[in-house]
């Protein structure tokens, strides 16, 4: 079929768009900010019968805090997540991370819902989603379910969302004071480009110099998902990082990480990158912690 | 085919197309607005840009379907030859465009950028805005430069009339 005979429906209420999803007779595509669904309509990958505006299904765009957690809807673009004062103060590697995707446009357009469905292994903010406990919620027609981001991804470009489902929240722990994140990306460029590696860290801070109760690390573009560093998780706790211990937990990620050599980069080149991010990120974040 | 109204650089239109039309498409077949370019047609290049309600976007990604009633802007909407934006002069003057090709993605994502701001940005500032545009000629230096120009003088102007 032609991309010209496709229709394309814009449902104005979230129940209107579960019901079109529910509809087996005609093959769906969801379609939010575009910025990856047009791109692979164009390659011919993508080819439904129907496309589902969601766009502008303002429901699912917000930003809210939740006794402890922050709500976010599947529909809220990188814009968004950059300029909210919320996201800065309570989960600041998520709104670094979203200044890290492509350009301008494209921040103007893609959403935090699209960058999870689309589930590229190289997605900037699927890192900081895995350090900040995010739970997903997909909704179906009869159905609502919760699960948690390490469930989420199958493999490249492929989620536990059934066709008939649709991504429409994003619920992450809500920082506390003691607590810091930061978002390292190599590039081939600063703007506009997909990581070559790319790492989250997330630190819970105790009282003693640079002592760290407990953290999390999450790399992406290193493995056929985003992985967590369990190993450097653990190393975090046994001393106070300073710049010795943060060399040996980044020497560490070397062995954690299973990179492939594809046209951006070499395993090998990816394996050493990702050490040197670590390294930066976690120097980076004792000075920040140091100077708060 | 489907009837789509929406706003382009403040006139209402309806257009008779496939909903799944590019934007950029409608507007250079349909609309005969032909300053926004085909380039990558993936979202890299910028040379499609336009502002979808005050916001840059890539308009070879949005389907026209999508914009229903909303506000679109290109670089003839920011202004053309008769009645041209300080952004636009200042382009000219600093030299900043040689083929032409990529300068209305440019245009239009300095304008949404500088709609904005209410400084004279840093050379950072402005590399960082327009990191989603490409220019093989110019080496721009001279666009940014014509982008730090037109603040200032557009805050010179506000200015005087305040």
């Amino acid at each position: 079929m032609k991309v010209s005979e496709a229709t394309l429906v814009s449902p104005s209420t979230l129940d209107e768009c579960l019901l079109l999803l529910n509809d087996q007779k005609h093959s769906v595509q969801l379609l939010a900010g575009g910025t990856d669904a047009v791109v692979r309509m164009k390659e011919g990958v993508w080819n439904p019968d129907t496309w589902i505006n969601i766009k502008n299904l303002d429901a699912l765009r917000y930003i809210e805090e939740v006794n402890h957690e922050i709500h976010i809807g599947a529909l809220t673009s990188h814009t968004d997540l950059v300029e909210s004062k919320l996201i800065n103060e309570r989960a600041d590697v998520l709104a670094q991370a979203a200044k890290e995707i492509g350009a301008i446009q494209l921040q103007n357009m893609g959403t935090i819902g699209g960058n999870i469905a689309t589930a590229s292994p190289a997605g900037d903010t699927i890192p900081a989603l895995f350090v900040l406990d995010a739970k997903i919620e997909l909704r179906s027609l009869t159905d609502t379910r919760l699960i948690p981001i390490r469930e989420i991804f199958t493999g490249p470009g492929r989620t536990v969302k059934k066709s008939d489902e649709i991504i429409t929240k994003i619920i992450i722990r809500s920082q506390d004071e003691d607590e810091i994140g930061i978002f390292e990306k190599l590039g081939p460029r600063k703007a506009q480009s997909i990581s070559i590696v790319n790492v989250a860290i997330s630190l819970k801070m105790g009282e003693k110099p640079r002592e760290c109760l407990e953290g999390k690390i999450a790399f992406g573009s290193v493995a056929p998902t985003i992985i967590r560093a369990t190993k450097c998780e653990y190393m975090l706790k046994l001393n106070p990082l300073f710049d010795d211990v943060i060399h040996d937990i980044a020497s560490a990620a070397w062995k954690e990480v299973m990179p492939i050599s594809d046209v951006r980069a070499s395993a090998k080149y990816r394996r050493n990158m990702a050490s040197s991010l670590l390294e930066r990120g976690l120097y980076r974040l004792m000075k920040r912690w140091e100077e708060q | 085919m489907k009837t789509i109204r929406f706003t382009v650089n403040g006139n209402e239109v309806a257009v008779s197309s496939p909903p799944t039309k590019p934007l950029l498409d409608v507007l250079r077949e349909e609309l005969d607005l032909t300053g926004s370019k085909e380039c990558c047609g993936k979202g890299e290049c910028g040379s499609c840009t336009v502002m979808i309600n005050g916001s840059s976007v890539c308009s070879c990604l949005v389907l026209v379907g999508q914009v229903e009633n909303e506000t679109v802007i290109t670089a003839e909407g920011v202004g053309l030859a008769q009645n041209m934006d300080v952004l636009q002069q200042a382009f000219i003057d600093e030299g900043a465009t040689q083929c032409g090709y990529c300068t209305p993605g440019f245009i239009v994502s300095a304008k949404s950028f500088l709609n904005q701001i209410e400084h004279v940005p840093t050379e950072e500032e402005v590399k960082t805005a327009l990191g989603g545009n490409l220019c093989r000629c110019t080496g721009y230096t001279k666009i940014i430069k014509a982008v730090q120009s037109a603040a200032k003088l557009s805050i010179t102007q506000q200015g005087v009339k305040n």
